[in-house]
């Protein structure tokens, strides 16, 4: 049984955040990939979201958002009121343009910055 | 204690009849797991709702302590 003051702090939160992310860590400093992923995706589609860091309260939040959503696990995506997703969810629909409609951007042209070294220019054979 | 592949497998198309399905061990580790699966019941469901459905249909593994971590890709089949 989740905490009901908590609860309803989550309910409220979600209902004033038209995009809001519960997330481990911060958008500055994500402290688990999935978030990380996930905010790398946000921040291509260049939207202000609400972002929670879920570490300092995780269990309490986990009880709160399985009554909420039938959700255990973070990061969790609301959008208008709704659970999108997870990181997976979150990629995938970035990747078929899901995700801009239903954030109401346009789709960016370039990908989300992947963290990975960057690539070199390509090699030529001349 | 590592999964067996194809009792979740098993498990997920009992639950989606028709369901294609194909689980793999991501790690080697036996505990995080992914999952494709193609069901004719994702058909009008949003992803998470899709997602859902496959949770539900591997519920006792995970708490059972036998899975950790379950990615999951969901296709509609028309």
């Amino acid at each position: 049984m989740a905490d009901a003051e908590l609860k309803q702090k989550v309910e409220e939160l979600i209902a004033a955040n038209p995009i809001l992310l519960f997330m481990k860590g911060t958008p500055e400093m994500p402290r688990c990939g999935f978030s990380m992923r996930v905010v790398q995706v946000l921040d291509t589609m260049d939207v202000e979201y609400g972002a929670v860091d879920v570490l300092p309260a995780l269990q309490p939040l986990r009880e709160v958002t399985t009554e909420i959503s039938d959700w255990q696990t973070f990061p969790q995506l609301y959008v208008n009121g709704e659970l999108l997703g997870g990181a997976d969810i979150v990629e995938e629909m970035f990747d078929s343009g899901e995700l801009a409609e239903a954030l109401g951007v346009e789709q960016p042209e370039a990908a989300p910055a992947q963290g990975a070294p960057s690539q070199s220019p390509p090699l030529q054979i001349e | 204690m590592a999964a067996d592949l194809g009792e979740i497998e098993a498990m997920i198309e009992a639950a989606l009849p028709g369901a294609s399905v194909e689980v793999i061990d991501e790690t080697g580790s036996g505990d995080h797991l992914a999952a494709t699966v193609v069901a004719p019941q994702f058909a009008g469901l949003s992803r998470i709702d899709q997602h859902r459905l496959v949770k539900a249909a591997v519920k006792a593994r995970f708490e059972d302590g036998t899975i950790h971590a379950l990615s999951i890709k969901t296709e509609p089949r028309g």
